[in-house]
């Protein structure tokens, strides 16, 4: 669904995108993983034709490059500063950008009726998006990046700034997209949101892809080993083990196991293994 | 077409909105029209007579006639009052000057041809030195009338002559050359005067061309003619005030659509235009079509408003429309212009409305060029303000004939398109 080739961007003394390639699968969430300056918008403007790659090719669909105004047509894109006008309404936002998108008429009027239904702003399409709080502002912005029911979805850190409980409804949609089959570039400095929604995660730094994977399979092959900690005959044992349930097992059996927790590998370990540095630097 | 439509729409939409930047573009110009009308409204008020204090010290028929001639004169308000009054009048600015009529001015007004002349004294307030030389002008012209009436009229010619040959006779400082020389001329002139009647009835069988009989010729006399004069002026100070206004209003219009493109990037609206399957000149385009027509309706909204409540009656209504059209789209690419001036909307709205201003103040959208000196006056060629008051005064009281509008209005739509395609080159797209 989407390849990009080779790319590089530079922006003066600062490369932001080295090199990096890589093939998003038509239904699948892929995870753009990485910290604040790693590369990720750059990387998805490039994708959407934002910003010519200084080297590299991006293909989309099999369409060819998101430079030609047609292939655009494929893309959905949810960038991160929220890109709707404040002093329209909900539901003139959708159907402005409807529009730009070339929906026309009982079209139109249909898709913006089932994306304000999708993000739950249906009751408040006539409330000015200045109204809105800032998880119903992320929504609206989903919203809008939907209209023209794209196969391709960019969603450039799509929950940045907005409570617990907005952020679940966005998960919520995103994983119904996901079901009804289109596929999803998902960037966000947040590991468990890519863990929640990710099929597969490629981790970005300085630019560069550092590994690329399923979320198990980066946790297995750069994680580290699980930690389990347990009460045995009324002292801590902390014990390092590709096999935390075999260590359990052994203490249960001794009869002396009163307490455990098991600490498992996450992607934080996978990027700290990967780069030396946590993710939130 | 259509989403060009659809993006002019939704400017046009944000635009009403905007409750401050909706009245700075429509009422604000407004407002400054009406204040600098009102301004030139009263300015353009027929002039006022000058007000003297008049200070009579010699108290003779002649004097008090003069004096009657004087406050007669539409060129002076007259106070007539003591020598002490007058000057502290004129100290204190009460009055613009006072007149002194000295003792002997009717002995001195009743001599022709010899001894002292009758004098008035002058005093001009110092800050009124342009008005001292008009009165002047005012004082000798009715002075000299009853020298005029004198030739004017033979009997009071005659009794002038027989005046100033008896006083002759009882001169006793006249040298006896100029006694003999003035003896003879009074002596002639007296009996001239008494012939002139007959050659009249002569002329014109005993009426004399002014018909009271009495004959007396004039050096020259002026009638009046009544002429319908063909006035190409402004009907009312509005009519000035109302052009000015109204580049005030595109000015608002150009600064706002300006700033708005620039929000339109920093707000991420336009990453999200540009990753729709529409050109990138659509998306300007959408732009210049809202500033287009918004500043269409400032300006028709400014001149329906000036004809309906301030007279303004615009000699053509075709070359007013051109003027507009040309106004809205020479600084739609100003408006490109200003989008490019600076990274956020606080940069591009400072320098924006820097550059505006000054294309205002070169240009006579604050002091009108009348009172610019002579290479400002060539400077604000370089002004589209300049030209878009003149392609407005075209229409609205200059009488401009198609031919001599296509001057602005052609200097216009060049300074739309240079601006317009500079800036969309230069335009960023992205913060990057």
């Amino acid at each position: 669904m989407l390849k990009l080739d080779g790319l590089c961007k530079r922006f003066g003394r600062i490369t932001a995108v080295d090199n990096l390639s890589l093939t998003i699968h038509r239904g699948e969430v892929f995870g753009l993983l990485g910290p604040n300056g790693a590369g990720k918008s750059t990387t998805v403007n490039m994708a959407v034709g934002l910003l010519a790659p200084d080297a590299g090719t991006v293909d989309v669909n099999g369409c060819g490059s998101p430079t030609q105004t047609d292939v655009r047509a494929h893309i959905g894109v949810a960038p991160q500063a929220l890109s709707i006008y404040d002093e329209l309404t909900g539901e003139e936002n959708v159907t402005f950008f409807g529009r730009m998108q070339g929906l026309r008429g009982s079209k139109l009027a249909e898709r913006v009726r089932w994306c304000l239904d999708f993000v739950s702003l249906a009751d408040r399409r006539r409330d000015r998006a200045s109204m809105y709080s800032g998880g119903m502002k992320r929504r609206l912005n989903l919203a809008v990046a939907v209209v023209h029911d794209p196969p391709l979805l960019l969603l450039d850190e799509p929950t940045v700034g907005v409570d617990p409980q907005s952020r679940n409804a966005v998960f919520d949609n995103i994983e119904a997209l996901r079901a009804d089959g289109r596929t999803i570039v998902y960037t966000t400095h947040y590991m468990e949101e890519a863990q929640r929604l990710c099929d597969r995660v490629g981790i970005i730094d300085q630019g560069r892809l550092m590994a690329l994977d399923t979320v198990d399979n980066l946790i297995t092959q750069h994680g580290g080993k699980s930690v389990v900690i347990a009460d045995v005959a009324g002292e801590e044992v902390r014990v390092e083990t590709q096999d935390p349930l075999a260590e359990l097992a052994k203490f249960q059996n001794r009869g002396q196991l009163n307490r455990f927790k098991v600490e498992q590998p996450d992607l934080e370990n996978v990027f700290l293994e990967l780069t030396g540095r946590s993710l939130r630097d | 077409m259509n989403q060009i439509i659809a993006l002019a729409l939704k400017d046009l939409k944000l635009l009403l909105r905007d409750k401050a930047g909706f009245f700075f573009t429509f009422f604000f110009p407004l407002v400054y029209a009406v204040f600098f009308g009102s301004i030139f409204a009263s300015q353009s008020k027929p002039i006022e007579g000058i007000r003297v204090a008049v200070v009579d010290e010699d108290q003779t028929p002649n004097s008090v006639a003069f004096i009657e001639e004087l406050a007669a004169a539409p060129e002076l308000d007259v106070l007539t009052t003591t020598r002490a009054a007058a000057g502290d009048l004129v100290r204190t600015g009460k009055r613009s000057a006072f007149i002194v009529l000295t003792q002997s001015f009717g002995e001195a007004r009743d001599r022709m041809f010899w001894g002292d002349p009758a004098t008035l004294e002058l005093g001009v307030d110092p800050s009124r030195a342009a008005e001292a030389g008009m009165l002047e002008g005012v004082l000798m012209r009715y002075a000299m009338e009853g020298f005029q009436d004198a030739f004017a009229n033979p009997d009071v010619m005659r009794d002038k002559a027989k005046t100033v040959l008896k006083d002759v006779a009882d001169s006793d400082s006249i040298n006896p050359i100029a006694r003999a020389a003035m003896n003879r001329f009074f002596g002639e002139l007296d009996r001239f005067m008494g012939e002139v009647p007959k050659f009249d009835d002569q002329n014109s069988a005993g009426q004399s061309e002014n018909g009271d009989g009495s004959g007396g010729w004039q050096p020259v006399v002026i009638q009046s003619v009544a002429v319908a004069r063909e006035y190409t002026g402004p009907k009312s100070a509005y009519e000035i005030s109302f052009p000015q206004s109204m580049t005030w209003g595109v000015l608002g219009c150009t600064a706002a659509f300006g700033i708005s493109l620039v929000i339109e990037r920093t707000h991420g609206t336009l990453v999200r235009l540009r990753t729709a399957p529409i050109q990138r000149w659509k998306i300007l385009g959408g732009k210049a079509l809202a500033c287009f027509v918004t500043t269409l309706a400032t300006l028709t909204m400014l001149i329906v408003v000036g004809i309906l409540l301030f007279g303004i009656r615009p000699s053509s209504y075709a070359l007013l429309a051109m003027a507009f059209a040309s106004v809205a789209a020479g600084f739609v690419g100003i408006m490109m212009f200003i989008s490019v001036l600076g990274r956020t909307e606080q940069s591009a709205s400072g320098i924006g409305w820097g550059v505006l201003t000054m294309m205002a103040m070169l240009g006579g959208g604050m002091v009108p060029l009348l009172f610019m000196p002579g290479w400002m006056k060539v400077a604000s060629h370089a002004s589209p303000v300049k030209w878009a008051i003149v392609a407005m005064e075209g229409a609205v009281w200059r009488n401009y004939t198609t031919t001599q509008m296509l001057l602005p209005c052609g200097i216009l739509l060049a300074f739309g398109v240079v601006f317009f395609v500079f800036s969309t080159r230069v335009f960023r797209w992205t913060d990057h």
